[in-house]
């Protein structure tokens, strides 16, 4: 552990509200997860006859409910309206889509649909739903829920922000933008009660992927007819997922308790989950440790702790969909120069803040869409390059740094945004001879200083929302409103569009990958590293793994009290043992089976 | 005294409607707003959330929309948690913020009167100088220190009581000490200079002259004024510890109002932060109140008029 831990204290009470403000997309940059190898190495392998040393007590719990930390507390856990990570894990507990996320892939499983067919030319699903399925009031869950639930999130007047979720249905986001009022028009039909037929405005490799996203979740129409913005409170909450809401207390907790209605009740084995939101990240340490929290998740433990905690077998790292960069406002001068950008960009070690300023704990990244999307390849990754980053600066018509003007790097008030910009500040001073100073700003400031491009280079991050590399290139195309830089390129958004109609994958990849190689030469960003996930997970809980989204189904979790005589479950999906055979096979099976 | 109570009472009004004003202005003047995220929410998204809230209208009549509301006690929805009332949060983090308060008060009160007593009965003894330095290190030692240090020491080494929540009684207890200790030191060493400046006077010597023995003189003569510094500090302390407690709450993670209010501000989140902001002052000026009327049975000279 370092020195001056106790005192990170006041910082955490200032980090807090932004741990509360983060959207999905935010997810973790304040809480700087950090990973000893994240993204190009292995995890390391842990092996139980090393003698394994926990960090935390690990003696069962007496009943058989999962204790955790939600982190945050959120903002809502209606599925339609839910923003950050916190609102999503809570509203993925409480429902469930046409499709659920495999706990380890989290590729799309059979979940209120037990099977689909997709048409040749990728545009329409048509969705079969379970027989037998029910709200948790006994009414039967319908293709009509699900058209209800979806348009819902569209209506403007509801003012959902992740509607554009649902924008790859054919006339959604007209609807959704008030172009079209007709919801008749938007391409979501359901025939009769067990059909919903889908068609899509242009092929999306993602869209199942989509269906389990919680915006897409089905939610109960005549209680939130009833009950408008109060319907979620446990007392008029009606759901479909594997637990249901008995209590709720603001800043304290969530009690979950096993919904006995949910289809595969049978083989969901808690009785129960408990999810604490505590935002201090020692204090969610400190829980973890006692045995109060089985465990913590990502982003809830102090990032100096991470070096100390990897020698232990309950801690796991790997993997997150997520890059932390630092992006160039191009409306302003000299900063529209593509050359400027190239030179601050080459002048950054990434190494040196990744290794030496951070202890290895991050990789370093030089790409703008993180690691681990099935089919794609990155394009070079940035290097640092003294040599060159002076070429490109003399090249922008300021040899040697002279006439360059001051610089100043914006970040949001945190020691560990400081540190970084600190390494950098010096990195461009010593490289290119230039003058940079630093200005931070508390999260609201910050927040409206980047939306309205008043900065010049500012730190961001981003985390992805669904498995595919869109998510992160998308947001450079003109105009998108996460495009904080005015950067703007026609041959960009063209490929973006090229690759969105492209029915063959292979190719479209291809083209993503172009797009992106275009992007880092443009330069309106300038990656830094790579997330990591970091958790803590007593040996005890089985069927929590680690995922690239940190996404962690909780329906099939068990508390195995015999764990010191079973083989340690891997966190991992590549050398995971086969899953217990209980509902996937089944899912995937006829409905008659059941 | 009634009319006197009354009068004050009144004159909250005009206070508090200054308060709700200055307040209403700088947050609204804060870089910003309600609705933004690191993840940008779209245009049409924004403006429907806006004219939800009726953010759209000129910032007048927002305010006077936000004053007619306020004088029905009605604050409106929390912007960030949408599914709950500026009220109903009030209401649910009252109580274990006025528990806590009330416990921390309570032990300061009952460690700080009488260690203050009794360095000032032997003022200048070797007992008089540990005492105070005792009260000096407890007003230095920040909570975010203390309160990590207990923690360690007393839940993660011992494992004799919870490290944080508020659950069991026993989980209580290092929030309460935390946040206690630097009111026991201050309360000590308010205890102490007030009884010096009593034990002074002549009505105490004329006590001693009559032949009253030193217990009488402290205990039913000299306390009585002695605590006056005392009483009019817990005052306006127990609005303090109930609405600003953030750091001892962020660190046992105990569900009360301080961690809101920074929140709130942080979040932009106005109908919580006018919310906050006018309970803390209407409790502040009400304690004070109290206060005042509590001389009245401590202090013979004075009166309320």
């Amino acid at each position: 552990m370092e020195g001056g831990e106790a005192l990170s204290a006041t910082a955490l009470l200032y980090c807090e509200s932004m741990i509360r403000a983060r959207s999905l997309a935010l997810a973790a940059a304040l809480a700087l997860p950090l990973g000893a190898c994240a993204p190009a190495s292995p995890p390391i392998a842990r092996t139980a006859s090393s003698a394994a040393r926990y960090f935390g007590d690990v003696t069962p719990p007496t009943d058989n409910v999962l204790r955790f930390n939600l982190g945050a507390e959120p903002e809502t856990y209606d599925p339609g309206l839910a923003v950050g990570q916190p609102d999503g894990r809570v509203a993925r507990i409480l429902f469930e889509g046409l499709t659920r996320e495999d706990p380890k892939t989290l590729a799309p499983l059979p979940g209120q649909a037990y099977r689909w067919d997709i048409s040749a030319d990728r545009l329409t699903y048509t969705f079969h739903l379970r027989p037998g399925i029910a709200w948790s009031d006994g009414t039967p869950v319908t293709a009509r829920d699900f058209r209800w639930s979806w348009l819902r999130v569209l209506r403007p007047e509801n003012a959902a922000r992740y509607a554009s979720m649902l924008y790859p249905v054919e006339n959604a986001e007209g609807y959704s933008k008030g172009t079209i009022a007709d919801e008749n028009r938007v391409a979501i039909a359901a025939p009769d009660d067990s059909t919903l037929i889908v068609k899509l405005a242009q092929p999306t490799p993602y869209f199942l992927y989509l269906t389990q996203f919680y915006t897409c979740l089905p939610v109960p129409r005549p209680a939130i007819e009833r009950y408008g913005n109060r319907w979620t409170r446990p007392e008029n909450i009606v759901c479909n997922g594997a637990f249901l809401l008995k209590y709720w207390r603001q800043n304290d907790r969530f009690e979950f308790v096993k919904n006995p209605r949910y289809w595969d009740a049978a083989n969901v084995r808690l009785d129960g989950l408990t999810a604490y939101t505590v935002e201090d990240l020692n204090t969610s340490v400190n829980l973890y440790k006692s045995g109060v929290f089985d465990w913590c998740p990502s982003g809830y433990m102090p990032s100096a702790f991470i070096p100390y905690l990897r020698e232990y077998a309950d801690f796991r790292h790997g993997n997150y969909q997520g890059v932390y960069f630092y992006t160039i406002n191009v409306t302003r001068k000299p900063y529209d120069n593509v050359w400027v950008r190239r030179a601050l960009n080459a002048a950054v070690d990434r190494d040196a803040i990744a290794n030496d300023l951070l202890k290895h704990s991050r990789e370093p990244w030089g790409n703008a869409a993180p690691t681990g999307y099935p089919g794609y390849e990155h394009p070079a990754g940035l290097r640092y390059d003294p040599d060159l980053a002076r070429a490109d600066l003399a090249r922008a018509g300021f040899p040697g740094g002279r006439g360059f003007p001051k610089l100043a790097i914006l970040i949001n008030t945190s020691e560990d945004h400081r540190r970084i910009a600190e390494a950098i500040q010096e990195m461009w001073k010593r490289v290119l001879s230039i003058e940079v100073e630093i200005s931070n700003q508390e999260w609201g400031s910050y927040l409206q200083a980047t939306t309205a491009l008043q900065y010049d280079v500012a730190r961001r991050s981003w985390i992805g929302d669904y498995l595919d590399p869109n998510t992160f290139l998308g947001m450079y195309m003109t105009g998108d409103g996460n495009n904080r830089t005015g950067w703007s390129h026609p041959r960009y958004d063209g490929m973006l569009r090229a690759a969105a109609r492209e029915v063959n994958p292979a190719k479209r990849m291809a083209i993503l990958r172009d797009a992106e190689a275009l992007l880092l030469s443009e330069g309106p960003e300038i990656p830094i590293y790579h997330y990591s996930t970091n958790e803590l997970v007593k040996p005890y809980v089985r069927g929590i793994y680690q995922t690239a989204l940190d996404i962690h189904p909780l329906t099939y979790v068990w508390i195995d009290r015999d764990w010191r005589r079973h083989a340690p479950e891997s966190p991992f999906a590549d050398a995971a043992p086969a899953r217990p055979a209980s509902a996937i096979a089944r899912a995937a099976s006829a409905p008659g089976a059941r | 005294m009634l009319s006197f109570v009354v009068r004050r009472a009144l004159l909250m009004i005009p206070t508090l409607w200054a308060i709700a004003t200055v307040a209403f202005f700088l947050m609204h003047a804060a870089p910003g707003g309600p609705f933004q995220a690191e993840k940008a929410i779209p245009v049409a998204v924004k403006a429907q959330l806006m004219h939800k809230y009726g953010l759209d209208q000129p910032l007048r009549v927002q305010y006077v929309r936000f004053l007619s509301n306020t004088a029905r006690l009605d604050f409106g929805p929390s912007y960030k948690f949408p599914s709950r009332q500026v009220r109903e949060i009030i209401a649910e983090a009252l109580p274990v913020s006025a528990e806590l308060a009330g416990w921390a008060l309570l032990l300061a009160i009952l460690i700080g009167v009488p260690v203050g007593i009794f360095a000032a009965v032997r003022q200048n003894s070797l007992a008089d100088f540990a005492s105070m330095a005792g009260a000096l290190a407890g007003v230095s030692i920040p909570n975010f220190v203390l309160g990590p240090v207990l923690v360690l020491g007393l839940s993660l080494s011992l494992y004799v009581l919870p490290p944080a929540l508020w659950q069991s009684p026993a989980s209580r207890v290092l929030p309460v000490v935390t946040l206690a200790t630097a009111y026991v030191a201050y309360i000590a060493r308010l205890t102490r200079a007030g009884m010096l400046e009593v034990l002074r006077q002549d009505f105490i010597r004329t006590a001693r002259a009559k032949g009253l023995t030193e217990r009488a003189v402290v205990y039913k003569h000299a306390l009585k004024l002695g605590i006056l510094p005392v009483v009019s500090f817990i005052g306006p302390a127990t609005a303090r510890i109930m609405m600003g407690s953030i750091v001892v709450e962020s660190i046992f993670a105990v569900p009360g109002l301080g961690r809101y209010l920074v929140n709130a501000a942080f979040n932009r989140d106005y109908t919580l932060v006018m919310g906050e902001v006018l309970f803390y002052a209407a409790l502040l000026m009400s304690l004070n109140l109290i206060v005042d009327v509590a001389y009245t049975f401590l202090d013979p000279r004075v009166e309320l008029a």
